[in-house]
């Protein structure tokens, strides 16, 4: 099986409501989606989201550098047989993009695409090279950033829908107060984690903490912002609340770092942010082996690729503690697939069966909610 | 839950349907009208079964309303009636979009397929029931005020004769009652179903949490606001 033709699409779907968060504000899904072609015909799709805060790529980056130096060197090329994840994630090069941390949302999309197409060429399903360890996943609630009074009205809809794990953005002046008036709108039985995506300092984030401890936090994600990780480290001693870190865990080399200086209780581990799925599998294994928790995260505004692609995943990870994403159409105005990917009552989600990642993208949506779209071909 | 609020919310939504840049369009003569005529289409071509469907989970008190309101959609009303999918499609064969009818059932019947398969939100039926009660509520209040401004853009800008917008001024005249009733039954249902009030808001506003006229009305517009 040859790869013979690739398109790219950098999609731009409106969100039903603004979703916001303290590093960025986003309206939009501005997600790139890659479509493989091989020599059979047979199609696969794969999706990445930069970030130029986390990763370090711009939709501009990632369609250059997937067109210019990812592409030309699996193009035209003999795939490993479906069977074989690690054999996938070998045959593309390791790259490099100038100004990123990796480019790893350029590699995640096509190592995905690839994936889907070869195990759709042969009409097998993900289980084939990604056994499920459970029969479903339980996905979290997100309340984004805006007024606390806004905070509250997501939280009342997460507990309407059943949601068992909740994560509250913070990072804001009113902290205490918005993370004291979540939980008691979500009441004692959800558990309750935060995300300051790298915006406290070492002290705010220890004041904050320690007064919102008592209201029982599963976890928090990122309170500094990427840097050393002996600072995490710190941390981690000066409080009660388990660390997770995510913008300081895009790289195995990351993974190896915050293990060895002891700066995380858990590893949000996200498939774009850290370069596709055998890499996601190896950080999470890295971690798993010396006790440290994963959580499988998501991108904001993904659309059911990487929802599915993170649904397998978080189903065959040996130890997952908690699992985001999958908003689906609570999210973006339009998904991509035939099937729906959203979670259910609860935050439950059934597992995806057909072949590939056990969607069916409907090209024609990708098409009409791109604002570019680049074919390439074998001869460059 | 109190209807004064519930009204409140319509209202909002209404006014942000009528102020946005794409309905603006629409009464400038600048809209896109096939896309119009064909997103309106998909959206009501089910309306039968969706009532048909609130129907079966009326409680006592908004049952006869809402048995009204499917015997109207199926034209058996009174003597002269017609069922107002046909009323629909009336519409896309006078603006020349015949040939798309078969595309635009088969979207509107995917979009039935799509809430059936998915999994569902709410733990029990009355909350998936409040949730489509307040969608259709929310039309036939925001019709009854604003259809005859839809039906008036179509007549100047596409050329459409009245014949061909009787769906538009059938929701316009009749609905002024029927969105009063629906208020009314909302709140019955909630009742009869022992929400509280917290409880019965948070799934209204959940429903309406973005603009369910601009979403299937104009459902390509991007959240920049402009048609691509
Ligand atoms: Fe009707
Ligand atoms: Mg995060």
């Amino acid at each position: 099986m040859r790869l013979v033709g690739a398109t790219l699409y950098a999609l731009r779907i409106p969100f039903v409501e603004a979703f916001s968060h303290s590093a960025t504000e986003r309206r939009w899904s501005d997600s790139v989606v890659v479509r493989v072609r091989d020599d059979a015909g047979t199609e696969g799709f794969g999706e990445g989201a930069p970030r130029p805060y986390v990763t370090g790529e711009t939709v501009e980056t990632m369609l250059e550098h997937l067109g210019r130096d990812l592409w030309p060197r699996v193009a035209g090329r003999d795939l490993p047989p479906a069977g074989h994840l690690p054999g996938l994630a070998t045959f593309l090069p390791e790259t490099y993009l100038a100004g990123a941390l990796a480019p790893n949302a350029a590699r995640a999309a096509l190592e995905l695409a690839m994936l889907d197409c070869a195990l759709r060429r042969v009409g097998r399903p993900m289980a084939s090279v990604l056994p499920p360890r459970r029969t479903r996943v339980t996905y979290s609630g997100v309340v984004t950033a805006g007024s606390v009074e806004r905070a509250v009205q997501h939280a009342r809809r997460m507990r309407a829908i059943g949601m068992r794990h909740v994560k509250v953005k913070v990072g804001f002046d009113d902290d205490v107060a918005r993370v004291t008036a979540v939980r008691e709108a979500l009441g004692p039985g959800v558990t309750l984690r935060l995300d300051a995506n790298g915006a406290w300092t070492f002290e705010r984030a220890v004041a904050v903490l320690d007064a919102v401890a008592p209201l029982g936090i599963a976890a928090v994600e990122q309170p500094l912002p990427r840097g050393p990780v002996d600072d995490l480290a710190r941390l981690r001693q000066a409080t009660p609340v388990p660390v997770m870190v995510d913008e300081s865990l895009v790289t195995e080399a990351d993974a190896d770092a915050l293990i060895e200086a002891k700066a995380a209780d858990f590893f949000n581990v996200r498939i774009s942010k850290c370069g596709g799925l055998a890499r996601s599998l190896a950080i999470a294994a890295r971690g798993s082996a010396v006790g440290v928790g994963v959580q499988v995260g998501s991108q904001v505004g993904e659309t059911a690729i990487l929802s599915a692609a993170g649904r397998h995943l978080a189903a065959a990870l040996p130890e997952v503690t908690f699992v985001e994403g999958s908003f689906g159409t609570l999210l973006l105005a339009e998904d991509v697939s035939v099937e729906s990917v959203r979670f259910g009552h609860r935050g439950e989600a059934p597992l995806l069966t057909g072949p590939g990642l056990g969607i069916r993208v409907v090209e024609e949506r990708l098409r009409r909610r791109a604002i570019t779209v680049r074919e390439l071909s074998t001869e460059g | 839950m109190e209807t004064k609020t519930v009204r409140a919310l319509f209202e909002r939504q209404v006014e942000a349907f009528t102020g946005s840049p794409e309905f603006a369009a629409l009464e400038a003569g600048c809209g896109d009208y096939d896309a119009f005529i064909e997103n309106v289409a998909r959206a009501h071509l089910k309306s039968p079964q969706l009532v048909a469907f609130l129907y079966a989970l009326a409680p006592p008190a908004a049952a006869r309303d809402l048995l009204g309101n499917l015997l109207e959609e199926l034209g058996l009303e009174a003597e002269s009636e017609r069922p107002h999918p046909a009323l629909l499609e009336d519409l896309l064969r006078a603006a020349g979009l015949g040939h798309r009818l078969v595309e635009v059932e088969a979207r509107a019947a995917d979009d039935v397929r799509r809430i059936v398969t998915e999994p569902l939100l709410y733990s029990a039926l009355r909350e998936v029931g409040l949730a489509a009660l307040t969608e259709i509520v929310a039309f036939e209040f925001m019709l009854s005020r604003v259809s005859g401004r839809m039906a008036r853009a179509l007549a100047t800008h596409r050329g459409l004769a009245a014949p061909a917008l009787e769906w538009f001024t059938h929701h316009s005249e009749v609905d002024v009652r029927h969105a009063e009733q629906g208020l009314a039954d909302l709140g019955a249902y909630a009742a009869y179903y022992e929400f509280t009030d917290d409880e019965a808001l948070t799934i209204v506003e959940m429903t309406l949490r973005e603009n369910v006229f601009t979403r299937r009305y104009f459902r390509d517009a991007t959240a920049a606001g402009t048609p691509r």
